[in-house]
């Protein structure tokens, strides 16, 4: 009797708090379709966590995150915004504009601020999410400070899904706090695929990415993919190409000949 | 040493200035004498002209004559705001004697008939024709030099009512131009300006006190509805301004400014107050209102034509006026260098040819200097490149086998270069260039050419790094990373 009244109590909770919870509109229902084609298609006004474990794969991490944010970019939302602090340029390098072009983002578009303590970051951040005309918002989180708490991240996670910015903090170890990012990925660099013409140079850059926490839409098979970034933006490498970047060539079309009406094309 | 400042009891004992200091204190044995301290002097006494631009817009201080100054105010059109030019000068006058100092001024039509009057006459208000106030001032009233006063002083001519109707030209001949010229200045034959200490401001709002203000959230208050007034001047005139400044006035006549610069001109009084909120969240420890503010001024400046607004229809809806309000916000708040973007530059060196420009102040773009997207840049770029230790490279000009960067060896499997960026010989100074011109510098290399390599480890981490000078050049060349790829 007990562990039944108990149970009850425990299902009228989790009710309440569903119904509390302000769910961002539409990640599970209309992603799928509302969104471009692509490989993650996205709604705007999430909280992001993107994890690497080392402070090395700082590129990784910002290719990424810039990869899913220019998905998130709309005409009358043009704007990227970059945050660091100031005294961790150094240690993780800053944003580059002539790689920035290269890499397929209009160096125009995206704004950095640099500050000075862990406070102004998140000042500056909430400030950022708040302006109609930002798509999204990276913040590089070189070494984790105590003011990014849960709550933090809380009350990020509900001033995005009200104004529709993304934000995105990149987050550097293996530890994982509590947070209420509703996406945490977590990317690794990948040896590049094979150069055309030269086997021994790299070339696109080329992520294993994880979906920690989160999905992108119910009934979806967890993310956990190489991934290339191209022209194009993102491509999933073939799962049997393998880590050393043979990517199997795309299949002959074998259901063409079946739906010839005539045998003329086997008879020749 | 000699006296420079005496006080009234010293005076009475027959203590003057530029008396040297060894006959005084023949005089006053027990006279108390005090090292000047000219920098505090000066400093107090910019604070005091400060502080006298509540009282009018143009404040200026004569250096040429006093230790540390006169002060001059251009009242033109400002005496009705007391009431009358003798209130206003009574006023004046009064608070400052409040302070414990001894002040004299006068009011007239010309700065040097003002300065005659107030350091030798009394307190007084002279009118268009300043002839017969100053004509029994002693002629060190017109600003002269020692030499020259002696010289008129040897020749009888002892106050300046003397001096009207002489022979001009034999007075130019003893004591030079200058004499005529103070003598016009003063009678006012001769315009003399004066130059304001504060950056003249034609639009401004203020707002007086009866009783001071201290509180940071008063202040903000009445800068906001000071935003409003003045942007309806603005708007009047259909100009916006980019930059504000709010001027504090102490009740202990010291002023305190902030300044906020917005991106593009507006005269959104909105803006304006929440720009001035968010720098004084940047201000901290440092407001210190003292006794009190008894009166505030917001001025406008870097004016430019605005034109009026419509909403709704035609808008476009590109973001651009809501960008424009988030930089404001975080350029008041982190200040002005915080908020960057990138400008690009015509040049190859790499870390020059992108420059983190303030996006408030934000320049043309130079259209040849856009980015060639063909060229494989890194996504994060090193503010100053790192050395790396690289063991040799197996072929000349060949790529790096590994490296050692903070203390932690990476393995290259892949890589690919060199990419060569050359030393721009016409921008380097002529002495590094030698006698055959730049052809020198670009062909020994000189340590300035690099050899830019993409490298990446195991892990698949993608490094930019670069040899500095050629191949061979040194027995050790010099590797640094430069950035990452993403």
């Amino acid at each position: 009797m007990q562990g039944l009244s108990k149970h009850q109590t425990l299902q009228d909770l989790r009710t309440r708090i569903q119904a509390l919870e302000k769910r961002p509109p539409g990640l599970e229902e209309n992603a799928v379709a509302a969104g471009k084609p692509g490989l993650f298609t996205l709604p705007s006004g999430l909280l992001h966590e993107v994890f690497t474990d080392l402070l090395g794969n700082a590129g990784a991490a910002l290719g990424f995150s810039l990869g899913l944010a220019r998905e998130l970019v709309r005409p009358e939302r043009p704007a990227i915004l970059y945050l660091q602090l100031l005294h961790e340029a150094q240690e993780l390098g800053t944003p580059y504009g002539a790689g920035i072009a290269t890499f397929g983002l209009d160096p125009a578009n995206l704004i950095f601020c640099r500050v000075e303590t862990p406070i102004e970051l998140l000042w500056a951040a909430e400030e950022a999410i708040g302006c109609p005309a930002v798509a999204a918002v990276l913040v590089d989180v070189g070494a984790a400070f105590t003011a990014l708490d849960f709550t933090a991240s809380r009350r990020f996670a509900l001033r995005c899904s009200d104004t529709g910015s993304s934000l995105f903090l990149l987050r550097y170890g293996l530890g994982r706090e509590a947070s209420a990012a509703r996406l945490r990925w977590h990317v690794e660099p990948v040896l590049s695929g094979k150069a055309p013409f030269d086997a021994r140079a790299p070339t696109e850059p080329r992520w294993q990415v994880n979906l920690e926490k989160g999905t992108l839409g119910l009934g979806r098979a967890p993310v956990d993919l190489i991934v290339d970034w191209t022209q194009n933006g993102f491509e999933r490498v073939d799962a049997g190409a393998g880590a050393d970047g043979l990517q199997a060539p795309a299949p002959l079309s074998g259901a063409a000949f079946a739906a010839l009406g005539d045998r003329l094309s086997e008879a020749s | 040493m000699r006296i420079v400042a005496a006080d009234a009891r010293a005076s009475r004992q027959g203590i003057f200035v530029s008396q040297s200091l060894s006959d005084a204190k023949a005089i006053v044995p027990d006279l108390e004498a005090r090292e000047i301290d000219r920098g505090f002097l000066a400093s107090a006494f910019a604070d005091f002209a400060n502080w006298h631009s509540n009282a009018s817009p143009i404040v200026s201080v004569l250096t040429d004559q006093a230790q540390w100054g006169d002060l001059v105010l251009d009242i033109e059109g400002v005496s009705h705001l007391f009431g009358s030019e003798a209130i206003m000068l009574e006023t004046l006058m009064d608070r400052l004697a409040e302070l414990g100092f001894t002040v004299n001024g006068a009011i007239a039509s010309t700065v040097g008939a003002a300065w005659a009057l107030a350091n030798h006459g009394a307190a007084q208000i002279v009118g268009e024709d300043a002839r017969q106030a100053l004509a029994n001032l002693p002629v060190a009233a017109l600003r002269l030099h020692e030499e020259q006063i002696a010289g008129l002083r040897h020749l009888g001519l002892k106050s300046i009512g003397q001096l009207y109707g002489r022979d001009r030209r034999s007075l130019q001949a003893r004591f030079g131009t200058s004499l005529l010229l103070r003598l016009d200045q003063a009678l006012g034959f001769v315009e003399e300006r004066v130059t304001p200490r504060l950056p003249l401001v034609d639009h401004y709002a203020e707002r007086r006190f009866a009783e001071p203000i201290a509180l940071m959230d008063d202040v903000l208050m009445t800068a906001r509805d000071l935003g409003f007034q003045l942007a309806a001047r603005l708007e009047r005139e259909g100009v916006g301004a980019q930059a504000f400044h709010l001027f504090l006035y102490r009740v202990d006549h010291k002023v305190m400014t902030l300044s906020v610069n917005a991106g593009r001109a507006t005269r959104d009084a909105a803006h304006i107050g929440r720009l001035f909120a968010h720098r004084v969240d940047r201000l901290q420890g440092e407001y210190d209102a003292g006794f009190g503010i008894d009166m505030i001024r917001l001025a406008a400046s870097s004016l430019s034509p605005l034109a009026q607004h419509q909403i709704g229809a035609f808008e476009s809806a590109d973001g651009a006026a809501d960008l424009d309000r988030l930089y404001d916000r975080m350029a008041s708040r982190l200040g002005p260098l915080a908020v960057v973007h990138s400008k690009f530059v015509n040049t190859h060196i790499p870390e020059q040819a992108v420059e983190l420009e303030p996006i408030i102040a934000r320049t043309e773009d130079d259209p040849q200097a856009t980015p060639d997207r063909s060229l494989r840049r890194p996504l994060r770029l090193l503010p100053a490149p790192e050395p790396v230790t690289v063991a040799f490279a197996e072929v000349p000009d060949g790529p790096p086998p590994n490296m050692i960067w903070r203390r932690v060896r990476y393995r290259f499997v892949k890589t690919s270069g060199p990419e060569r960026i050359g030393v721009e010989w016409w921008s380097l100074p002529e002495a590094m260039l030698g006698p055959s011109g730049g052809d020198k510098a670009v062909n020994d290399g000189s340590g300035l050419t690099r050899d830019y390599y993409i490298a990446e480890d195991e892990s698949g981490r993608r490094f930019w790094l670069f040899r500095e000078g050629w191949y061979g050049e040194g027995a050790f060349p010099r590797w640094f990373l430069q950035g990452f790829f993403g």
